[in-house]
């Protein structure tokens, strides 16, 4: 095996995922089997109708959820039995995180929220600052680094999470409805933005919609219906 | 960003909240520190009244006449009592030595006779340092060691129907069992507090005491003023080893192992002061509470990002942790404040209090900075705070991640 087959070796994979929520007495199926591959540099587009799946299949690949059935593995390995910490400490190294709300944390500023995650894995305070308003600046929010989200537009918030997942060099980002809160010109900005980070540095994107602009503009596309892949993987 | 700069920052962000549960710890603070003053300075005043009212600071006596039960006139008289007070007049914490002669008799009008309790003092230092003549009804206080005049409870006087300036006559067996009488004049009428020794209550000159029991120099005991109350257990020790070295077999007792009535009321005081500091800590350890879940509840999705982007559930329970902790020292510091100022209009407003156990006369409210009071409430808010944000940063750090960020 030579060093490109191990590049062409998935970084993330589901195998076999299945999850079932409860909902009171009622037990509903989100995922039913499902297998994914995600490699190096990949811009996959999870599509779907609402209730097909998607942010269930998202979460359990960024390790927020564990699977009922079936495993997630990262460089080959299964995460399943790793401790809550563990997990913690993979989703802040490893992975980014863009949500439709946004997500920041309202008491920081935009610059604080970029640095947290690199606080959090114990970056010297000075070089989280320089390196926060460094991706401020590239995701074209150099003049709003002291504003809270409060203040800022829906289209901004979503680029200092985009900067904010991109804080510790993950090797993937995933977003669940990146577009969903914002008009089309915004959305069609942050867009570009991903694809732009994508392509510059490299970071695999998995992203969830059901907003054709960005399906059009995926590189591969994870049709789910009903829990199941309806093809493409 | 560290632990206690998020935490500061949710504090000062969340403005409400914060008031409102800085407010709750205001209340509970202030409130710790006036009640702890107001125990502390009672409890000063009922030490000091108890040491002023002929207790003095510390007695020496013959270790029998301390446990009592005496059948004749100094019976148990303080062995070498002038070199014992010539010792302790060398010391020089020591601010007055006054010998005392306990005895009892027969007090007649010519027409009655009605027992009493007697004690033959010293005057001139006994009116400085202890609070006898502030018992006066009527009349003054004795002058001098030889004088011929007597002091009497208003219930004596008023039983024999005498009055100032009055003569009457004294009666006791002296030493030896002769039946001895020596004629006085009353000087003055003492309001004493406790209704039985007011009417067995005389108090005498050491000359005429000594005259009517042929007492020859003995005398009951030496009561001893510091000049510091602080002093009493160092002085006790020095008194001890002195009179041991010259082989003196004499007992030396402090006020506080006399005054059995001052120890009823201090354990009295704390039981009444603890039961309140514990009812205060539950109310302010369920308003806290109720404004913390309040607070985690609103956070929940905050929380369930912070999780997600890799923050340790460890972590989020040590930052709710550190907010009530920063909390409560902002609502320790502003009840500190609240309370210093309280205690000057209290300490001014002029309210009188009704008299203490024993007492005869109210005083007026007034609150002392009992470092204690304000360091335990400190240290009360602090826990109760701590208690108040564990519980729900832990239902928090608990809560699975997309239940969290699903949260509306």
């Amino acid at each position: 095996m030579g060093l490109q087959d191990f590049a062409d070796e998935p970084i993330l994979a589901g195998a076999g995922l299945t999850r079932t929520y409860r909902l009171g007495s009622t037990r509903v199926p989100a995922l039913k089997g499902v297998d994914i591959e995600i490699r190096r540099g990949d811009f996959v587009v999870v599509q779907g109708p609402s209730g097909s799946g998607k942010t269930t299949l998202i979460n359990l690949l960024g390790l927020l959820d564990r699977p009922d059935g079936g495993s997630v593995l990262l460089d080959g390995r299964p995460v399943g039995a790793m401790d809550e910490d563990t997990l913690a400490d993979l989703r802040r190294d490893r992975f980014g995180f863009v949500f439709q709300t946004f997500s920041l944390v309202p008491v920081l500023t935009a610059a604080e929220n970029v640095a947290y995650p690199m606080a959090l894995k114990g970056l010297p305070e000075r070089e989280c600052r320089q390196r926060a308003l460094r991706l401020l600046e590239r995701v074209g929010l150099a003049e709003r680094t002291e504003v809270r989200p409060d203040l800022l537009s829906g289209g901004e918030r979503q680029r200092v999470a985009i900067a904010r997942a991109i804080a510790n060099d993950p090797e993937v980002v995933l977003a669940d409805e990146p577009t969903a809160n914002l008009d089309s010109e915004t959305a069609s900005g942050v867009l570009d933005l991903m694809r732009d980070l994508n392509t510059e540095r490299g970071v695999s994107f998995i992203v969830a919609t059901h907003d054709p602009r960005i399906v059009a503009r995926a590189r591969r596309v994870v049709a789910l219906r009903d829990g199941r892949m309806a093809g493409g993987a | 960003m560290t632990l206690w700069a998020l935490a500061w920052r949710n504090v000062t962000r969340h403005r409400r909240r914060s008031l409102l549960t800085g407010g709750v710890v205001v209340f509970g603070f202030a409130a710790f520190a006036l009640a702890g003053g107001f125990m502390a300075q009672s409890l000063e005043g009922l030490r000091e009244g108890t040491i002023r009212s002929g207790m003095g600071h510390l007695q020496v006596a013959d270790p029998a006449e301390f446990e009592g039960g005496s059948e004749g006139t100094l019976e148990h008289a303080l062995p070498r009592a002038a070199e014992v007070e010539a010792i302790l007049r060398a010391d020089s914490e020591i601010l007055e030595v006054m010998p005392r002669i306990d005895f009892v008799g027969l007090l007649t009008n010519g027409k009655r006779s009605v027992p009493f309790l007697g004690v033959g003092l010293d005057p001139p230092p006994e009116g400085r340092t202890m609070d006898h003549p502030k018992t006066l009804l009527e009349g003054r206080w004795l002058l001098d060691r030889s004088e011929r005049g007597v002091i009497l409870g208003a219930g004596l006087a008023k039983t024999l129907s005498l009055r100032v300036d009055d003569t009457v006559t004294l009666l006791a067996t002296t030493g030896d069992g002769t039946l001895n009488a020596v004629d006085a004049t009353v000087a003055g009428l003492a309001d004493i507090p406790i209704k039985e020794l007011d009417d067995r209550f005389l108090a005498t000159s050491l000359g005429l005491a000594s005259d009517l029991l042929a007492a020859s120099g003995r005398v009951s005991k030496l009561v001893i003023v510091l000049r510091d109350t602080g002093g009493v257990g160092p002085a006790r020790q020095r008194i001890r080893q002195a009179l041991g070295a010259r082989g003196i077999e004499a007992a030396v007792k402090g006020w506080e192992e006399l005054a059995q009535f001052y120890r009823q009321v201090r354990v009295l005081y704390i039981g009444i002061f603890g039961f309140m500091g514990l009812v205060l800590v539950a109310v302010v350890l369920l308003a806290v509470a109720n404004i913390m879940l309040m607070a985690a509840a609103e956070r929940t999705r905050e929380i369930g990002t912070l999780r997600a982007i890799g923050t340790r559930s460890g972590f989020i329970r040590r930052m709710f942790l550190a907010e009530g902790i920063v909390m409560a020292a902002l609502g320790c510091a502003a009840g500190a404040l609240l309370s210093l100022a309280l205690r000057v209009v209290l300490n001014h407003s002029g309210i009188m209090l009704p008299p203490p156990p024993g007492a005869t006369h109210g005083m007026p409210l007034h609150v002392k900075i009992y470092g204690v009071a304000y360091a335990a409430g400190a240290l009360a808010m602090l826990a109760t705070l701590a208690l108040a944000s564990w519980f729900p940063a832990r239902r928090a750090s608990r809560m699975p991640i997309i239940e969290a960020l699903a949260h509306v």
